[in-house]
């Protein structure tokens, strides 16, 4: 390689040629407008978030300094403890039904049936829709006095005696909240975990069988934990998401009733767009960051793990 | 002997039954909510709120609620800003992302793998971490308000995930074609080009599908980012328009989110298979 190079004329045209041959230049040279547009639109926007934070920035204002003042004062108010509270339950139990739903589903269609590409497709469509659409359409079938759900339940069927108040009690709301998240994303787990576990050698779980196990057995002991470096990404790309979503309770319900259901991003909102103080919104977008960094760490661990396996 | 396997032959059966009844009820589940939606858009005011009966199909079945829509016109005008800001970021962020996977994926350079690393960061960023500072930034530049600040904004999300998507599909392609071909006087950009990324088309494919499906989707840089009735997309404007408040006008808004996923139902029927590999290397790579 570098004897042809060297034969070639020392002009720009055969600099720019050398540049774009070798692995090192070359690497350098189409990693940069990714690199670059990261920078810019990534980590500038994260050190301004910082800087925002550390003073008392308000629509159409001059920023002052304050210091710490804004996370003290979030610290204090009944909203942001609120938002923490949410979060944790919001995550945890949409992780919880979304993992379980999605084991069950890709069970099922790991077993051959008759339809079963079909049935794949149209089982994706939660997660494929547009969400803003699909959330609107669950705000209808939530509609406080013509919720098709509650007519199902209590007219037509007769299993309830009064219509279960979804968006307007707080503990149903953030219930409607997650059920709504599970049903999006169960499509994402079931589909995922499929790959995984068709993924598994087929010999390796016939010889457990020869050997006597239950099928039941031979899941839990041999598929499980060859299947489990991808469910750990997978849950922890969800529970990332998770937290910062701000798609459902904007839509659903507006964070209410009584900020029963606001998350980091739609109290980061309300606080810088509504009602314009742009400080205390981008400390509250902070908040999340220390989580973050601890789920982002976990998850490369776990990504480099697998790396070192396949 | 024969009663044992009589028995075994009825278990069989009715594991299948109890299968395709789990089956069907978990398939009802999930898409009853488009249907439900679908129905309702083909229902006349009145007959939305009317459930007596068989309420599964529209008693006076008519178009009212899309001719409301087709009288909009801002709502051809929010078409058409999502369908433009959704192909001009699929471009840019497919095409940034080819490089960066190449050369994250195929090339041997101090720093690669930090780059692949710091690539996996950034797509675990969630898009409500950014959002306070972007916005004032897009304000310095004198881009806010503007379907632009959307183009440049979307990619920062996009980017990372398809440039982690596409590494992992260079990986798995060999590397003799390209070899060959600079042996054959070919330069590096002109093998990489002609034999190694047409072998990557359908990686390329799911980047950009996923891409132009979670820009049509975008709704939190939508609403913060663009102002003015002109410069609305599909999410924030159907929202602001039939779903105001406290007034929500479900017919047309039924009728809107139904006509506004079509492209994207369209999208996912001639391209199930695209899709199905993106979301499974979403998580495992390659």
């Amino acid at each position: 390689m570098a004897s042809t190079n060297r034969t070639q004329p020392r002009s720009f045209g055969g600099m720019i040629s050398r540049l774009l041959h070798k692995d090192s230049s070359l690497g350098y040279i189409l990693l940069s407008p990714a690199f670059i547009f990261l920078a810019v639109m990534m980590a500038y926007p994260f050190f301004y978030a910082v800087w925002l934070s550390f003073t008392d920035k308000q629509i159409g204002a001059e920023a002052n300094f304050i210091g710490l003042l804004n996370y003290t004062k979030l610290l204090g108010t009944n909203l942001f403890s609120k938002t923490v509270t949410n979060s944790l339950v919001y995550t945890t139990f949409a992780l919880i039904f979304k993992f379980v739903g999605g084991l069950g589903l890709a069970l099922m269609l790991n077993r051959p049936f008759i339809g079963q590409r079909v049935v794949r497709a149209l089982l994706l469509l939660p997660w494929i829709m547009p969400t803003v659409f699909s959330t609107m359409i669950w705000s209808w079938l939530f509609h406080p006095t013509f919720s098709i759900l509650n007519d199902i339940l209590v007219v037509k069927l007769g299993l309830l005696a009064e219509p279960i108040p979804f968006l307007r009690d707080e503990t149903w709301a953030m219930a409607s909240l997650i059920f709504v998240n599970v049903w999006r994303g169960v499509p994402f787990f079931g589909i995922t975990f499929l790959a995984a576990i068709q993924s598994v050698s087929p010999e390796i779980i016939e010889a457990s069988k020869i050997d006597g196990a239950s099928r039941w057995a031979s899941f839990w002991r041999i598929t499980f934990p060859m299947i489990l470096p991808v469910v750990l990404i997978v849950m922890l790309i969800s529970t990332i998401s998770t937290i910062g979503d701000f798609d459902l309770p904007f839509l659903l319900t507006h964070g209410g009733p009584n900020n029963s259901t606001t998350l980091f991003a739609l109290t980061a909102y309300m606080l810088s767009l509504q009602s314009g103080q742009i400080g205390l919104g981008a400390a509250v977008t902070l908040t999340m960051f220390p989580a973050l960094i601890v789920l982002v760490v976990i998850s490369l661990i776990s990504v480099r793990r697998q790396e070192a396996q396949d | 002997m024969r009663t044992v396997k009589r028995i075994r032959r009825l278990r069989s059966v009715r594991n299948t039954i109890l299968f395709y009844v789990a089956l069907a009820a978990v398939v009802i589940v999930m898409l009853f909510p488009f249907y439900w939606g679908f129905v309702t858009s083909l229902k006349t005011e009145v007959d939305i709120y009317d459930f007596t009966g068989n309420f599964l199909v529209p008693k006076r079945p008519n178009l009212g609620n899309y001719a409301t829509l087709f009288a909009e016109p801002r709502y051809f005008r929010w078409f058409w800003n999502t369908f433009y800001v959704s192909t001009v970021t699929t471009i840019i962020s497919v095409f940034i992302s080819v490089m960066a996977g190449f050369a994250i994926a195929r090339l041997r350079f101090r720093g690669a793998a930090l780059a692949g690393t710091l690539i996996f960061v950034t797509y675990l960023a969630p898009k409500g971490f950014l959002f306070v500072p972007l916005a004032q930034i897009l304000k310095d530049w004198g881009l806010l308000g503007k379907l632009s600040s959307l183009m440049i904004t979307y990619p920062t999300n996009l980017i990372p995930f398809c440039a982690w998507l596409l590494s992992g599909y260079f990986a798995n392609l060999p590397y003799e074609p390209e070899e060959c071909a600079m042996v054959d006087g070919a330069s590096r950009i002109g093998a990489i080009v002609r034999i190694t990324l047409p072998m990557a088309v359908p990686g390329i494919i799911t980047a950009a599908i996923f891409s132009f499906t979670a820009s049509w989707n975008e709704l939190l840089y939508s609403i913060v980012f663009v102002s003015g009735d002109q410069n609305k997309m599909l999410t924030n404007g159907v929202i602001g328009a039939f779903a105001g408040g406290d007034w929500f006008s479900w017919g047309p808004l039924m009728a809107a989110s139904t006509l506004s996923s079509l492209p994207i139902a369209l999208l996912f029927l001639l391209f199930t298979d695209r899709f199905v590999s993106g979301i499974t290397a979403g998580s495992t790579k390659g």
